[in-house]
């Protein structure tokens, strides 16, 4: 599903921040990208969603190599994947469903089916009952969900999560790994970066660990350490 | 599809009324810039009323009397073509009753007084003549013969009355170009601006719009519509603001003493509606390049 080959950013001429990254994610994997802060995890999600594009080597995502990919055809890629940020990235003068709604809204859906789809997704994350609501009347842990229920709405084949449980107590991020979890027995691969040692203790996937750029761990079932 | 173009309607209108004080600063700059290059069409237009008579080089006209018999009119004839080192013999000619007339109702358009004293058979023909000299004295000299010919009504020189209303017509046109143009510039820029901030406004709807895989033309066609519909409302303004000003000028001329040629500064129907639909087009090119410039620079906020 995604494949990484020999793939180095740079920015500038000597800040290198993925330093010859190699590795490969099967459909429905379970992946948590670990290590410092400054160590690469971002960055690679980022030259996953081609919002960064790799200086030298290939990456492959859902059958497409994104490094030499045009413009052009970034949106369409973009609908294959759900990304979730620390900050969720929701508008915040727009309700629960009309956030939700918006994500079929701009890739051209018809209202007949995002009126289908979008209560169906939030009642999946658990919000039913709150369409209406701004995200401001929300808890961090409710708007992590919706902007679950948003990268999920379109089904998409990968999940890409950076820090989702960066801004959460314990056990809202408790919560959200369960949703993450759930998402990804539906077949959906899922690669989460993350440096909250709980989650990936308690959840046993796949670890790869960075540092300054490099991979020096990848482990199945692995733990933070 | 019908999805998507509910979508960029309500956008550009929600967009439109958000930023209200910037459009309409942009729509009435582009007003009055169109405004100003509609105003150089007609006074261009009125201008040529007068010059009509005198193109190409057309130094010297030969008025004949109505009743003059055709020996008299042929004496003329030949007494212009015996001077063929002065006057350009090729170019040289004669304006029956039906021409002569023709060419006067634009000279007098507007002067609805003289137009009604003239038929096409009390009008004076017309011989018109190009000099081969630079030399002034020498046509003026010439003019003085000619009008002692029988059958000659009258001897104009171009030195008398067109060169005053051709510099004056010139002079006109590049001030009222070069202004309209800066105008026009300031248009582009003003819409390009209202845009920006638009998207400015929006910057986390776009990224959003990106992230879940919206294109770049479905982000951008919002943006562009409004632009284009600020550089439309601007001509459609500039439309209604022309043609108040034309209707007052064409009936303020009209109580004007006849025979001065202020009068005849009018244009036709048809040429003001020819006019307005320029600047209707206008508009939306003015419009079209501000936010296509905005929504192509700006798309990365």
């Amino acid at each position: 599903m995604i494949s990484l080959d020999d793939v180095t950013k740079m920015y500038g001429t000597d800040t290198v921040a993925v330093d010859g990254v190699s590795f490969d994610v099967a459909k429905g994997d379970f992946v948590f990208l670990v290590g410092p802060s400054g160590s690469g995890k971002s960055t690679l999600l980022r030259l996953m969603s081609r919002e960064e594009v790799a200086t030298q080597g290939d990456v492959w995502v859902a059958g497409r190599n994104v490094s030499d990919m045009s413009l052009s055809r970034v949106p369409y890629l973009r609908r294959s994947l759900g990304n979730i940020f620390q900050d969720y990235k929701l508008l915040l003068n727009k309700t629960v469903f009309e956030n939700v709604a918006f994500a079929l809204e701009v890739i051209g859906k018809p209202r007949h089916m995002i009126r289908e789809q979008v209560p169906f997704v939030l009642e999946l994350v658990g919000l039913a009952g709150k369409e209406e609501r701004f995200p401001n009347q929300l808890s961090g842990g409710e708007q992590q969900r919706v902007s679950i229920a948003r990268a999920f709405v379109n089904r998409p084949l990968i999940m890409l999560a950076d820090e989702p449980t960066g801004n959460l107590d314990p056990a809202t991020s408790e919560g959200i790994m369960a949703l993450l979890q759930a998402i990804n027995e539906t077949g959906t691969t899922v690669v989460m970066a993350t440096h909250d040692h709980r989650v990936v203790n308690a959840m046993r996937r796949r670890v790869i660990q960075l540092d300054r750029g490099v991979v020096v761990r990848d482990q199945e079932r692995g733990v933070y350490e | 599809m019908l999805a998507r173009i509910e979508y960029a309607l309500r956008e550009t209108w929600a967009s439109f009324r958000r930023n209200l004080t910037l459009t309409l600063a942009a729509v009435l700059t582009s007003a009055i810039a169109l405004l100003l290059v509609g105003a150089t069409f007609l006074i261009q237009r009125a201008f040529e009323n007068l010059l009509v008579q005198w193109r190409g080089d057309v130094a010297m006209i030969v008025f004949v009397r109505s009743d003059a018999s055709p020996e008299q009119v042929a004496l003329i004839d030949s007494t212009l073509r015996a001077a063929p080192s002065v006057i350009d013999v090729d170019k040289l000619r004669y304006l029956d009753k039906a021409e002569s007339y023709a060419e006067a109702q634009r000279i007098f358009a507007g002067d609805a007084v003289t137009l009604s004293l003239l038929t096409p058979e009390t009008i004076p023909t017309q011989f018109k003549v190009v000099p081969l000299t630079p030399d002034t004295d020498l046509v003026r000299s010439l003019a003085d013969q000619y009008r002692t010919l029988p059958g000659v009504e009258a001897v104009a020189l171009a030195e008398d009355e067109f060169e005053v209303i051709s510099t004056l017509s010139g002079f006109v046109r590049t001030v009222t170009l070069i202004m309209s143009l800066v105008l026009l510039v300031v248009a582009i820029g003003l819409i390009w601006n209202t845009i920006r901030t638009a998207m400015f406004a929006r910057r986390r709807e776009i990224e959003v719009m990106k992230l879940v895989g919206a294109t770049n033309w479905f982000i951008r066609v919002p943006f562009m519509l409004e632009g284009l519909l600020q550089g439309l409302i601007g001509g459609v303004v500039s439309c209604a603001g022309v043609w108040a000003l034309n209707s007052a000028w064409t009936s303020g001329v009209a109580t004007f003493k006849p025979g001065t040629g202020i009068s005849s500064l009018v244009v036709p129907a048809g040429y003001l509606s020819g006019v307005m639909v320029i600047l209707l087009a206008l508009g939306a090119v003015v419009g079209a390049i501000g936010s296509a410039i905005a929504a192509s620079r700006f798309l990365d906020v």
